[in-house]
């Protein structure tokens, strides 16, 4: 993980008038190669019609200052600072539906290349995404930790007002119905946070191989640490469970 | 006795090559599967074609009647080929009549199927009954009714022309230009705010394509005599508040997000490859290219030439096209039939 150019990271985009460009032009163009270098880049970014259709069918277009079509059109005429720019608020206004990727014409995915700037801003540290995350510390615990945030018995009317009268949807006999679902399982809707041992281990894993810790350290190191702490005495935990184990089969 | 020369499809490229065949003298069946002649313009009820300005069922009438009328042409209605074998010179058609035609050359001008709607569903077609077709409202205007709103009759105020439905879009497989729907749109817009001074007509593009010459006559002269409003904006979708239909999009000029009410929602269908193609392929063993069209095998030496020796193709059997270059292509195609013909005595 590289670190070494966080530093030079500024807040804004500088005076347009000033001939000092407010940031590093080499800065600009690592930021773009690491999301034009990912292998989903071609794959969501075939084009663009500009026809909009993207920004029409966006919730987020409806309630912020954010285009998608905005974001394709940066990155497929490689407006180096326009990319960073945005970087610094507007990508974190997307919801990542997809609708955009379903009716774009060309076939992209606006929402997909939001996901590859979103990615690289949390590489290289950007305050957007620190400031951005920093509300959300609590979840990314119990999701980092667990593998899940809630539990269906926790969806209740009194904890999530902002849902309003749909609420009441999720008021159902959840026991009942969770009987109805055809394949096995734990016919639980409490259970969400006590999590096997053997798959707790294997989720640390897969946060490990794939970057996730990586990302997490870099953004949150307070949260980094607690998390790690939690691993590791998972981790002791499995293999205290495995000495037992051993010990009652050599008896 | 020389063998006839088998035409199938008696649209304009068809009219067109049967009349030119017989008009130098050779014998042609005309092979058409509907009713009766006159191909799209006349099935589907077409009102002014662009560029001519004429009415389908005068202009392309007129080409039927000359075809009825030609001692040298055996028309055959209703009826289709089911197997084509043999080669130039001698081919044998099966008809579905139960009839066989021996042929000395093919020439298929099977031409095209419009876009069905249903297949964007987020555009509201089969949902609101406000929202209808270019074709439809050719109908509109042809049978003398005017444009209304098929819900109650009455003459919209507001309608909005929405264009590349079907054509230009990867997500349901259809990556070509349609070519006409521009003109046609530009058109039918023209004849809408001719009909109904106090209608507001809005056109929703990606791109404008009046090529050529058309760019004066429909492009330029639907905004400057006929104030036809052009919004550069793909439609998210088209919902309903009850009374009127919603469109939602962006104003990509303008740069936000647009919810606008209509009367009347207009979709320029596309062109699709005709639906039996697959089936004319195995039939008439020619290959199709990449998006569903019968294949061109040469461009410049051999015009209209297909896959197959003595097997000719003309019109938007081959890909999306104006009725004039379908009826040129056409007559070029029975030339070169007839110089196929000419090599092989």
């Amino acid at each position: 993980m590289s670190h070494s150019h966080s530093s030079r990271v500024q807040k804004h985009i500088g005076d347009p008038i000033s001939e000092k460009p407010a940031v590093d032009q080499e800065f600009l163009e690592e930021i773009f190669n690491d999301i034009q270098s990912d292998f989903r880049f071609d794959h969501e970014l075939n084009g663009c019609l500009n026809c909009g259709i993207c920004t029409a069918t966006c919730p987020a277009a409806h309630y912020y200052d954010f285009s998608p079509r905005e974001m394709v059109q940066l990155l497929w005429t490689e407006n180096l600072e326009g990319i960073y720019d945005a970087m610094q608020e507007k990508i974190w206004a997307c919801a990542q539906c997809y609708t955009c990727a379903a009716r774009c014409p060309f076939k992209n995915s606006p929402g997909g290349l939001i996901m590859l700037m979103r990615e690289t801003a949390i590489k290289h540290g950007m305050e957007s995404a620190k400031s951005v995350l920093r509300p959300f510390s609590r979840v990314m615990l119990k999701l980092i930790s667990t593998g899940n945030q809630l539990a269906p018995d926790m969806i209740t009317p009194d904890h999530f007002p902002d849902w309003g009268p749909n609420i009441s949807k999720v008021d159902a006999p959840l026991k009942l119905l969770r009987k109805a679902i055809p394949m096995a399982t734990l016919n639980t809707t409490a259970t969400a946070w006590e999590v096997n041992l053997k798959t707790s281990i294997e989720l640390y894993t897969i946060w490990e191989e794939t970057g996730v810790l990586d990302q997490l350290e870099t953004i949150d190191e307070n949260l980094f640490d607690v998390i790690v702490d939690i691993m590791d005495e998972k981790r002791e935990d499995l293999e205290d469970w495995e000495d037992e184990q051993e010990d009652e089969n050599d008896e | 006795m020389t063998k006839p020369i088998l035409v199938v499809g008696g649209g304009p490229a068809g009219l067109a090559a049967a009349h030119s065949l017989s008009a130098l003298g050779k014998k042609v069946v005309l092979v058409e599967k509907e009713d009766k002649l006159g191909g799209a313009p006349i099935l589907s009820g077409y009102a002014k074609l662009v560029p001519s300005g004429e009415w389908a069922k005068d202009a392309i009438g007129g080409m039927v009647k000359r075809v009825e009328d030609s001692k040298m042409i055996d028309v055959r209605l209703s009826t289709t080929v089911s197997e084509l074998s043999g080669d130039t010179g001698n081919f044998t058609a099966k008809l579905s009549s139960g009839d066989e035609v021996n042929a000395a050359a093919t020439v298929m001008c099977t031409g095209f199927t419009h876009f069905d709607s249903v297949n964007k569903p987020e555009w509201g077609f089969g949902t609101h009954q406000d929202v209808v077709t270019t074709t439809q409202v050719e109908q509109m205007i042809s049978s003398g009714k005017g444009v209304r709103c098929p819900s109650d009759d009455r003459k919209p105020k507001r309608v909005a022309i929405l264009l590349c439905v079907g054509s230009r879009d990867r997500q349901i497989g259809r990556e070509w230009c349609s070519k006409i729907c521009c003109s046609v749109s530009a058109n039918i817009a023209m004849e809408i705010r001719e009909e109904l001074p106090d209608c507001h007509v809005y056109i929703y593009y990606m791109d404008i394509r009046t090529f050529g010459l058309l760019e004066t006559k429909y492009y330029w002269k639907s905004q400057e005599e006929f104030k036809v409003k052009y919004i550069k904006a793909r439609i998210a979708e088209v919902t309903s508040n009850g009374e009127q239909l919603i469109v939602k999009g962006e104003d990509t000029l303008v740069k936000r997000p647009i919810t606008i009410p209509f009367d009347m929602v207009v979709h320029a269908v596309g062109m699709d490859p005709n639906v039996d193609n697959r089936v004319l392929s195995e039939s008439f063993d020619v290959d199709l290219e990449p998006h569903g069209f019968i294949d061109r095998a040469d461009s410049y030496g051999v015009v209209g030439a297909t896959s197959r020796d003595g097997v000719f193709v003309a019109g938007s059997a081959t890909g999306p096209e104006t009725i004039d270059d379908s009826i040129a292509q056409g007559k070029a195609a029975a030339m070169s039939a007839l110089e196929c013909i000419q090599a092989t005595k």
